[in-house]
């Protein structure tokens, strides 16, 4: 029973220990660093900050929303 | 493709190939073609689970209040039908649609083309291979009976085998990301599938291929059980979430600080969670107390998460009436705060003694694995499939159908079980109630788990005749999705349609 018991905190251990070297990699490759700027990288010139991408399908637009005069057409 | 867009495995893990080559970052048309064939096939495949599993959720609900339904065929006996139920949404739904998800988010985030596409459509025919054969074997009575694991061993290599198939092309996705600093999606997304198959193939080898001995077992089982759901499931689920709050609604996360230490606080301590499940077991009692000290400091990531979905959706929650994604995001993200802290808060001893062995339980786990990541994964399919059929959908009433058919489904089933779980956790504790009472008094909650069950399949099959119209639609008369439109790129989305039929 010992043996599994030490299999199972191993494990444990394991999954911890990556978690940790990754974080290592993380702080070494400045992966944590510019924050405003990775928190940005969800968008792109096709989909900009600032545009809702996502609507129902032929129900009305919010009106505030940039795109929306070139839809309600 | 050229040589740099489509590597071989061992070109992929040479970081020398890649630091000297261009890096163009492609196109969202040019990603989103390239995982139309590997990620619609596997929603398909999971849609397809989706309903076998909502069938046979309903006939185990059913028999759980009128056990002599079908009772004589031992094909359909509630020890089968149960774990077939299980292990159907888990390993055919819940998981390759995951997988589909994650590999789009891969790909969008590291703005590359995913690569080999149709090698991955293979390995996933693969994967149902291995699903159809697992549910097969436990409805013919060949199930392990270790919860989150009954497939029989044969079924568990061709899975691991097919997972590795397709987890190593998104790994390459992300190996070969032209866009070198990660977001929070990106970690999660790793995470989760270095951690599966870890996971998977340690709990096999421990419980099904060389079985452990004693309670033991159940250790293993619970870390096993606990964690599928922790470090599996919910990381893609919180990956989902941190795309596509902030890209529906057009504003970037409230703070992005509070988002890695969310990240980094469940890497650390989820994993040492699940034993909490074995609360007054025969086990070490080391164990059990540093699981609830890990359970309790579960805390942190939940809230931090919690806080920042909050934050970043104020002043925009109007928005919830014009985005199908963001209802169903939305409503899995609060989920998640309240399953997450109704999970540490059963690690409580006192609060375990009443819940452990209960109704209470089963609403937990389907608080979690629904209501927060099967409706995280309907909003994320409701985002990708128009960008990958270049249709929008048909029907918005069916969307909308689907939405209130699954959110009151789901609370209609997690409410009144978590009520009845506590009763019969109460009328169990005390020595003066027979058993067979406090089984009867559970009835009425388990009934109305049935109609709720009812409600979800209606929303299920409404999503299932949307996702076969949106595909059925392509050779129809082109209309470019709304938010190709709202993006100019109807021009771009067309050539694209046209090049590929």
């Amino acid at each position: 029973m010992l043996i599994y018991i030490i299999i199972l905190a191993g494990s444990f251990v394991f999954l911890t220990g990556s978690a940790l070297l990754a974080l290592r990699w993380a702080l070494r490759t400045g992966q944590l660093r510019d924050s405003r700027r990775t928190a940005l990288l969800v968008f792109d010139e096709d989909e900009p900050v600032g545009r809702m991408t996502d609507y129902f399908p032929g129900r009305p637009l919010p009106p505030t929303d940039p795109a929306s005069p070139s839809i309600s057409k | 493709m050229n040589s740099q867009s489509s590597p071989s495995l061992r070109q992929a893990l040479t970081p020398s190939d890649n630091d000297s080559s261009p890096e163009r970052k492609a196109l969202l048309a040019e990603i989103d073609a390239s995982c139309r064939r590997p990620v619609l096939f596997m929603f398909a495949n999971g849609l397809l689970w989706l309903m076998a599993g909502t069938a046979l959720a309903l006939l185990t609900s059913y028999k759980m209040h009128s056990p002599n339904f079908l009772a004589d065929w031992s094909w359909l006996t509630f020890g089968r039908v149960r774990p077939a139920h299980l292990n159907t949404m888990v390993y055919g739904f819940a998981s390759q649609v995951a997988i589909g998800v994650a590999i789009w988010l891969m790909c969008r985030l590291g703005r590359v083309p995913f690569m080999q596409g149709g090698l991955v459509v293979g390995a996933t025919i693969f994967w149902n291979i291995g699903v159809t054969v697992g549910i097969v074997g436990i409805l013919a009575g060949d199930s392990t009976s270790i919860e989150w694991l009954e497939m029989p061993g044969y079924a568990a290599y061709i899975l691991f085998i097919a997972y590795a198939l397709i987890a190593i092309w998104a790994i390459i996705a992300f190996r070969f990301r032209r866009e070198r600093h990660l977001y929070v999606s990106q970690w999660y997304l790793l995470a989760a599938l270095f951690w599966f198959p870890w996971l998977y193939s340690a709990a096999n080898m421990m419980l099904v291929i060389d079985p452990v001995r004693g309670t033991v077992q159940g250790a293993v089982n619970w870390w096993f059980a606990h964690n599928v759901l922790g470090l599996w499931f919910t990381p893609i689920g919180l990956a989902a979430i941190y795309y596509f709050i902030p890209k529906v609604i057009g504003r970037p996360i409230h703070s992005y600080f509070l988002s890695t230490l969310g990240f980094w606080s469940l890497a650390l301590f989820y994993n040492w969670a699940g034993i909490h499940h074995l609360i007054g077991g025969p086990m070490p009692a080391w164990l059990i107390t540093v699981s609830v000290v890990a359970s309790m400091m579960m805390i942190i990531p939940v809230v931090t998460v919690a806080i920042n979905h909050h934050m970043t959706m104020v002043g925009h929650f109007k928005k919830l009436k014009y985005s199908p994604t963001l209802r169903f995001i939305v409503f899995g993200a609060m989920s998640y705060t309240v399953v997450s802290l109704q999970g540490s808060s059963m690690a409580i001893r006192s609060l375990n003694e009443v819940t452990h062995f209960t109704h209470y339980t089963i609403a937990h786990a389907h608080l979690g694995v629904y209501a927060f990541f099967t409706m995280v994964m309907f909003g994320s399919m409701y985002y990708i499939v128009p960008r990958l059929a270049l249709r929008e959908w048909p029907s918005a009433r069916l969307i909308s159908i689907h939405f209130w058919t699954t959110a009151l489904g789901i609370l209609l089933y997690v409410v009144p079980l978590s009520v009845g779980g506590v009763l019969q956790g109460l009328a169990m504790n005390n020595p003066d109630i027979p058993f067979l009472k406090t089984v009867e008094l559970t009835k009425p909650y388990l009934v109305t788990r049935t109609f709720a069950g009812i409600l979800m399949t209606v929303g299920h099959t409404v999503f299932a005749v949307n996702f076969v119209w949106i595909l059925a639609r392509r050779r129809k008369a082109y209309q470019p999705p709304v938010p190709f439109i709202a993006a100019g790129l109807q021009q771009e989305a067309g050539a694209q349609l046209g090049k590929d039929i």
